[in-house]
């Protein structure tokens, strides 16, 4: 099996160290185009896709091995293997930050350290526990995204990178970064969104930094503070960035942290 | 090129009002736009609303002012926008003809097609983001119909094929029962056929005489109809009919042998034969020996008592040509069109009732032969004629 054609890896950049790029739900490896170039001349930089997201291998899209992040985490290690990575600097936004848990956890000294970035270990609230959201709501994204005909048209591969500031070329590309197969974009949220990984956070031996966006409906510092809380020897910085991707919103201050701690 | 139809210009159409005197008021374009517009300061936070979004949502302006956009959303929209819509917007510039439902301050749903567009600086920073609002509430109605509708031609579908599977299942059982049935019923009827065979070579009495030529009769008819389920199972089962065709031995004497049969088996019955068979024959013997037996029952059964059935074969223009007419009543347009399908029965005496498979087998056969039965029935005669063609 092809790994890099599976999941669209992309390799940039030179150093002994490699620095892992994992995209969370709702779009693709473009989510780090303001961060990732910043760190080619230092790093060995490898963007992917999620299989189902961006231009991954459709065909390779297994509703039982994707029902679970478990599944995303052993496509993770299979690309460090690949790869042949060893003490990497994984960074995971959203939902990826807890698919490279799960991927330290199954292949120890793939990641040297971990960058989660708007962390949650789990969205849906439950007894003290704050995640966020009631089971019902995240029944309603589900219905909602049933209902938004973004990706319906969407047999055509998305995303071109490199054209943000090209937009005469929007016509045919309009929408593309987060256009998803809708039955797999909605197993991706039934997965993300029902997800409850809790129990990993302190068995994580990898030095770990949660960047904490202000503001952000998805993960809500609280459910940041959480994950730093049960990840032994963890740091929390607090963006003054707000919304859930600081990576687009605020990539100089999602720089500038990383760089303080790799 | 140019066109041959020239259009008068839009002036000389149009009373008179100089374009130059009217003006749009842009500030009422903003306002009482057909469309609802809002901005966002690069922080997320509305600085600037128009009044036809006011009313639709039912908020005053300043309700609205330094709100976030999730203030207009309900939960899931806010998670679709976190997750899609900002990214997508972040990365491209404007994200055009997303569905998103905004919430009214009395808490309905109020469905939207949405356009947005970044404005930037020089350096590519965001100055503030427009957001255009259309209303969608009957187009959203559609395409969820359109989805209802795909979902339930799906399910039907699923169902369809669940249900064709197993009738599939069904009457391939059946069919298989019905070929072992035959064959079992066969055994036996050759053991009352060997035995009345016996007997009628001894002396006997008038009464006994009948009784055993009507067994001989009952016993040939079973035997036909038992042939004919067993084809017709077969036929069923995919194997159709198969041929084992002889050109070198001639069909007269099989044909002959069955009009004697049936003599034998209702003698009180006249059957006229006309052969006239010159050329030789490439057919599969027994099966239109079988054809010939099936017609022959058709015309004895249904047939005016009194009057002879005529069988006649002749080869002639290339052609095979085999016909059996019979008197009597004429046969009702309605029936000629099943005649030929299976398990059709004409009206007749019970005890005479076969299991209307006779006809269709026959015409089964023909077809094996590259041949037609055809049906002509008026008044004066019924005729079915089985044509073939002499090449090979």
């Amino acid at each position: 099996m092809n790994v890099s054609a599976r999941n669209n890896v992309r390799i940039n950049g030179s150093g002994e160290r490699a620095m892992v790029f994992a995209h969370g739900f709702g779009c693709d490896q473009n989510m780090w185009r303001f961060v990732e170039p910043v760190f080619r001349s230092t790093f060995r930089t490898v963007l992917f896709d999620h299989v189902g997201a961006g231009n991954s291998d459709l065909s390779k899209y297994d509703p039982v091995k994707y029902g679970s992040l478990s599944g995303y985490a052993d496509d993770l290690v299979e690309i460090g293997e690949e790869l042949d990575l060893e003490g990497a600097v994984f960074v995971g936004h959203s939902v990826s930050a807890m698919i490279g848990i799960l991927a330290s956890l199954k292949a120890p000294g793939l990641f040297s350290s971990l960058v989660l970035v708007g962390p949650s270990a789990r969205y849906i609230d439950d007894g003290d526990y704050k995640g966020g959201f009631s089971a019902k709501q995240v029944e309603e994204l589900l219905e909602f995204l049933e209902a938004n005909h973004m990706g319906w048209s969407a047999q055509m591969a998305p995303a071109i990178m490199g054209n943000a500031d090209r937009p005469e070329l929007g016509e045919e590309l309009t929408n593309s970064f987060c256009r998803t197969d809708p039955d797999i974009a909605k197993h991706f949220a039934r997965v993300t969104f029902t997800s409850d990984n809790r129990d990993d956070l302190a068995k994580v031996t990898t030095p770990t930094l949660v960047l904490q966006c202000s503001e952000d409906i998805i993960a809500s510092t609280e459910v940041g503070e959480y994950v730093q809380r049960h990840i032994p020897g963890s740091k929390l910085v607090i963006l003054n960035a707000t919304g859930h991707c600081p990576n687009l919103s605020a990539p100089d201050e999602v720089i500038a942290a990383m760089r303080a701690f790799v | 090129m140019k066109s041959s139809r020239r259009c008068a210009p839009l002036s000389e159409l149009t009373p008179s009002i100089p374009a130059s005197s009217i003006i749009e008021d842009l500030e009422d374009l903003y306002e009482n736009a057909p469309c609802g517009y809002l901005s966002l300061e690069p922080g997320g936070r509305i600085f600037k609303v128009n009044k036809t979004l006011c009313n639709w949502t039912g908020y005053r302006p300043e309700e609205l002012l330094g709100q976030r956009l999730h203030h207009l959303l309900n939960i899931a929209g806010r998670m679709f926008y976190e997750t899609h819509i900002a990214p997508l917007l972040r990365m491209q510039g404007f994200f055009h003809e997303v569905a998103l439902d905004l919430v009214t301050a009395k808490g309905d749903l109020l469905p939207m097609i949405v356009n947005a567009a970044e404005r930037r600086d020089s350096e590519g920073r965001p100055i503030s983001t427009r957001i255009t609002f259309l209303k969608a509430t009957e187009r959203r109605r559609y395409e969820r119909e359109l989805l209802d509708a795909r979902d339930q031609s799906r399910s039907q579908e699923a169902a369809a094929r669940a249900s064709l599977t197993s009738e599939r299942e069904t009457s391939e059982l059946r069919e298989q029962f019905i070929a072992v049935l035959g064959h079992d019923l066969r055994n036996p009827l050759a053991s009352i056929s060997a035995g009345a065979r016996i007997l009628l070579r001894k002396p006997k009495d008038e009464t006994e005489t009948k009784v055993l030529q009507m067994m001989e009769t009952t016993v040939l008819r079973m035997a036909g109809l038992i042939d004919n389920v067993l084809d017709f199972a077969r036929g069923r089962l995919g194997g159709g009919i198969t041929l084992s065709r002889n050109a070198n031995t001639s069909i007269e004497p099989v044909l002959q042998q069955v009009v004697d049969e049936l003599r034998t088996a209702m003698p009180d019955r006249r059957i006229e034969t006309d052969f006239r068979i010159t050329q030789p024959i490439n057919c599969d013997r027994s099966r239109l020996g079988q054809l010939v037996s099936n017609l022959l029952g058709n015309a004895l059964t249904h047939g005016a008592p009194g009057k002879p059935v005529l069988i006649r074969a002749l080869t002639d223009n290339g052609m095979f040509e085999l016909s059996v007419s019979n008197a009597g009543e004429p046969i009702s347009a309605e029936a000629m069109e099943h005649l030929f399908q299976p398990f059709f029965r004409g009206r007749v005496r019970a005890s005479l009732q076969g299991l209307g498979l006779g006809l269709h087998i026959a015409s089964e056969i023909a077809k094996a032969h590259e041949g037609t039965l055809t049906v002509k029935s008026d008044s004066e005669e019924t005729r079915f004629t089985f044509l073939m063609p002499l090449r090979t």
